[in-house]
């Protein structure tokens, strides 16, 4: 470079970090950096990893500082305003439970995984691009936490999150999909992590999750939306620096990688299912449906991408047809499955109610009014009739992805997709080919897996307090206390739960915009919707 | 109403509309900002302001904090102009652009030749000399309208009097037929350039393959000259393909060039030749040929690609699959308000 000249910024950058890494005299690198081989991953040169960020610690600091004074500046004004009685219905809060009781620990552990990279990654700019990432998302953990502590001040169900997220039944599908991501090698980890759940299906959650949430006076959990996308922008921009590192170092990395994208762009899909039913059944006022949110985020931006990809030889993932063919269906399904389970789960449920049928007809032209629409009437009949449809033994869960065998097959809507395979004399179960193709490449790893149903039924969940040998010993009380849910009080059903009652009290609106409101205190103001 | 953008370091200057974003305007001009959500929210495409009023648009607060504004940060994506302004992106410098401002010519045509039966050589002689690198373009003033349309230019830089374009007539094209059917020696004719920021990386100093196919020859045919002229000593091959004998213009000058110049390598292939005619060279298409060439293993080249669409994909996806990745691939690129419009995926910047 010219003297005098003004250094650009790439250049400016190099200076300023030269010299953070060095080459080690006494020991040997593959002692310092031992798990960068065993998954067989060739780097060749990590001199060729292109730092996506060129941020230093202290501009990092810089722009984290302000970030956070703005957020809270917003979260506070949004307490004294008592902000959480204007979203638009106590159902809202219902969906808030679910982000803050699964989100929460994902985001924990992501810090986690990225803590370890941050030491394993065999050069100092990815290094410094995942202990950054670490230290986001702890930001987001605890700022999330920050946001939900308010809530639980008012509402039930959000006080307990880490206990719960270590013991109830459907809050293991986040934690035993992030345990798999951080119980893989550091490759494998972020591929999973930064680039088929973070680059191809983020979006998922931050546009059509945070839209909703603005749609629905949330604006708390729109100031942490934003804040968090800003940094999120830089992990999506890591994971897509990861694929193209790894593709170009060795063509033997191909396959690897291509079997990375398999596993976990369904694993990932898996977990994001969950935004479905927020999506379809739990905003009281809908953005857009899990459809239209798949169609734009998945198959149009992802199949652009997996365009691009194809130049290095690598295939869209191999489930992806599936993913389509359950668009239709997905959200239906499992608010089935939730609405039947709900005395075992930590938010109440309701049924949608004729305004909201229509709209999913609307949205839903193929599929709801024919296999949907019937079921929710004739649930509704019975919750009429004092006697609602209730799931009386536990589910049978996924010995990989965890959900319940809730789905159906992808040609048949009215089949339910059960497999089953044998391993070491024992019989495996799964909800689709998709986890099952998964366990058959790595039996020994989800063997292991830690299933709460399969525990209950072992008797392994039950606290100090009990004597399952005494003759009033019940085996379900006794598991749901044990996964920290309180009968009553965090599920059921919503037009008799707490926050549905005090909703109406403190604001004297309804609590479900839909429907006729719960209580006597909305009535006397002649609200009819 | 628009302004002038200067970006650097490129000091490459543009035009802007009114209302329209810097990000557009750029990627419109062929200049790749970094970018990715394109409505405020992510902060990649934050570059300096160093002169200049804009107006932030809908940049959000978290993703462009107030002592940032105050320093004259901006988001491309969201950001317009209320002046002419200069800025300063993250954009990797080149060392072998020049900075040639883009003027009017006037000139005669003193030459018309048929290339092949739906090529024809037009030669014109020029008033002032015209700087440009080899490899970049021009667009030509269609006599009796008020339309232009860019053509590459085939001779070397050293010619600078007289330029050389190869133009093939597009069917139903109003500016091709003209040119095929009315032009002849002696008119006058305008053109605006140099444009364009294709041009051969010497710095690099890596072996050159060139890609060339259709009426895609002519940068390449520029660069080589200019290449040999200035005594360039890595291996450089050119891979050039047609659909026919017929159409594979300049051929013997390339051969004549193979027998001269002891490190350039010549491959000519031809994707539809009558299978019982003389020709005893490569028969497939371009990428196809240079796969077999180089064993399916482009690594350590530098890769310079000219032609239509469908060959230049092809191409692309051969040398990557032949470990030759985008950071030595060059190709011009043309973003059109169609490709505008559809889904990218932001994993490759320039390909």
């Amino acid at each position: 470079m010219a003297n005098g000249k003004k250094l650009n910024l790439k250049q400016n950058y190099s200076m300023l970090t030269k010299g953070l890494d060095w080459e080690p005299s006494y020991q040997k690198k593959q002692d310092i950096f031992p798990q960068l081989e065993f998954e067989g991953i060739k780097i060749h040169d990590w001199s060729n990893w292109e730092d996506p960020f060129r941020l230093t610690i202290d501009a990092y600091w810089k722009y984290q500082g302000e970030k956070e004074k703005k957020l809270y500046a917003i979260i506070d004004a949004f307490q004294q305003n008592n902000g959480q009685f204007n979203v638009t219905d106590a159902r809202y809060v219902q969906a808030l439970k679910i982000f803050i009781n699964a989100v929460v620990g994902l985001e924990y552990n992501a810090w986690r995984g990225f803590s370890r990279l941050g030491r394993e990654f065999g050069a100092a700019s990815p290094r410094i691009a995942a202990q950054m990432q670490a230290i986001d998302e702890m930001r987001h953990a605890t700022t999330q936490t920050h946001a939900c502590s308010h809530y639980a001040r008012f509402f039930e169900g959000m006080g307990n999150a880490p206990y719960q997220f270590d013991r109830t039944w459907y809050l293991s599908i986040p934690k035993s999909f992030f345990e798999d991501a951080c119980s893989s090698g550091p490759f494998e980890f972020v591929v999973a992590i930064s680039f088929a759940f973070e680059y191809v299906l983020t979006n998922l959650v931050f546009m059509p999750w945070m839209s909703g949430a603005a749609y629905n006076g949330d604006m708390s959990t729109v100031s942490f939306g934003f804040s968090a996308q800003s940094d999120e922008a830089r992990h999506m921009t890591l994971g897509l620096e990861v694929i193209k590192f790894l593709l170009e170092q060795d063509p033997d990395n191909v396959p690897i990688v291509q079997k990375w994208i398999d596993k976990w762009f369904w694993r990932a899909y898996r977990v994001l299912s969950l935004v479905a039913t927020m999506m379809d059944y739990m905003l009281p006022k809908r953005v857009m449906s899990w459809d239209e949110a798949w169609t734009i985020y998945y198959e149009e931006n992802g199949g652009a991408l997996f365009a691009d990809l194809a130049r290095y030889g690598i295939k869209p993932p191999r489930d992806a047809d599936v993913t389509i063919k359950e668009k239709e269906r997905l959200s239906h399904e499992m608010w089935s499955i939730f609405y039947a389970n709900r005395d075992v789960v930590g938010f109440p449920l309701w049924l949608p109610s004729q305004e909201e049928m229509n709209w999913m007809s609307e949205k839903y032209p193929n599929t709801f009014d024919k296999y949907y629409r019937p079921r929710f009437e004739y649930w509704k009949e019975l919750e009429d009739n004092g006697t609602p449809f209730t799931n009386t033994t536990l589910p049978q869960l996924c010995q990989v992805c965890q959900w319940p065998c809730l789905f159906t097959e992808p040609d048949d809507p009215t089949e339910f997709s059960h497999h089953q395979t044998e391993y070491k004399d024992e019989h495996f179960q799964f909800c689709s080919d998709g986890c099952q193709h998964i366990f058959e490449n790595e039996p020994e790893k989800y063997i292991q897996a830690w299933l709460p149903v399969h525990e209950i039924y072992k008797g392994n969940c039950i606290l100090d307090d009990v004597d399952p040998e005494s003759p009033d010993y019940n085996p379900m009380v006794e598991a749901i206390r044990y996964m920290g849910l309180k009968p009553g009080i965090d599920g059921g059903l919503f037009k008799e739960h707490n926050d549905a009652m005090n909703w109406e009290k403190w604001t004297e609106r309804p609590s479900n915009i839909h429907n006729q409101p719960a209580t006597d205190f909305v009535r006397k103001t002649g609200s009819d919707k | 109403m628009s302004y002038q953008l200067t970006i650097e370091p490129l000091g490459e200057t543009i035009e802007v509309d009114e209302g329209q974003t810097i990000l557009d305007a750029a990627l419109r001009a062929g200049i790749y900002l970094p970018h990715a959500c394109c409505h405020g929210l992510c902060a990649t495409c934050k570059v300096q302001v160093i002169e200049g009023d804009i107006e932030h648009g809908d940049a959000s607060p978290f993703a462009l904090m107030d002592f940032e504004r105050d320093e004259g940060k901006i988001l491309a994506c969201c950001a317009t102009l209320e002046s002419d302004i200069s800025i300063e992106a993250d954009i990797d410098e080149e060392p072998d652009a020049e900075i040639i401002p883009v003027q009017d010519y006037q000139g005669k045509v003193s030459k018309i030749e048929s290339l092949t039966p739906t090529i024809i050589g037009v030669w014109i002689k020029l008033e002032k000399p015209i700087h440009f690198q080899a490899g970049q373009y021009i667009n030509l003033n269609i006599p009796g309208s008020d339309i232009t349309r860019p053509f590459s230019l085939a001779n070397k830089p050293s010619e600078n009097f007289e330029i050389e374009l190869n133009i093939r007539i597009v069917p139903g094209g109003v500016g091709t037929t003209y040119i095929h059917e009315r032009l002849k020696v002696g008119d006058q004719i305008g053109f605006s350039g140099p444009y364009g920021r294709f041009f051969v990386r010497k710095s690099n100093n890596k072996p050159i393959i060139f890609m060339a196919g259709g009426s895609g020859l002519s940068s390449p045919l520029s660069m080589i000259l200019d290449l040999f002229e200035n005594q360039f000593t890595q291996s450089i091959t050119l891979v050039y393909g047609q659909r026919n004998k017929e159409e594979l213009y300049y051929h013997s000058i390339f051969l004549d060039m193979a027998d001269r110049y002891p490190n350039f390598n010549y491959v000519p292939a031809l994707s539809d030749e009558n299978s019982d005619s003389a020709w005893d060279g490569y028969r497939g298409f371009v990428h196809e040929a240079a796969q077999e060439y180089f064993k399916n293993n482009f690594s350590g080249h530098n890769a310079y690609l000219c032609g239509p669409p469908l060959m230049i994909d092809s191409c692309i996806t051969t040398l990557m699959q032949g470990q030759l990745f985008e950071k030595d691939i060059y190709l011009e690129k043309f973003i059109s308000a169609a490709d505008a419009q559809k889904s990218t995926s932001p994993l490759f910047k320039k390909l």
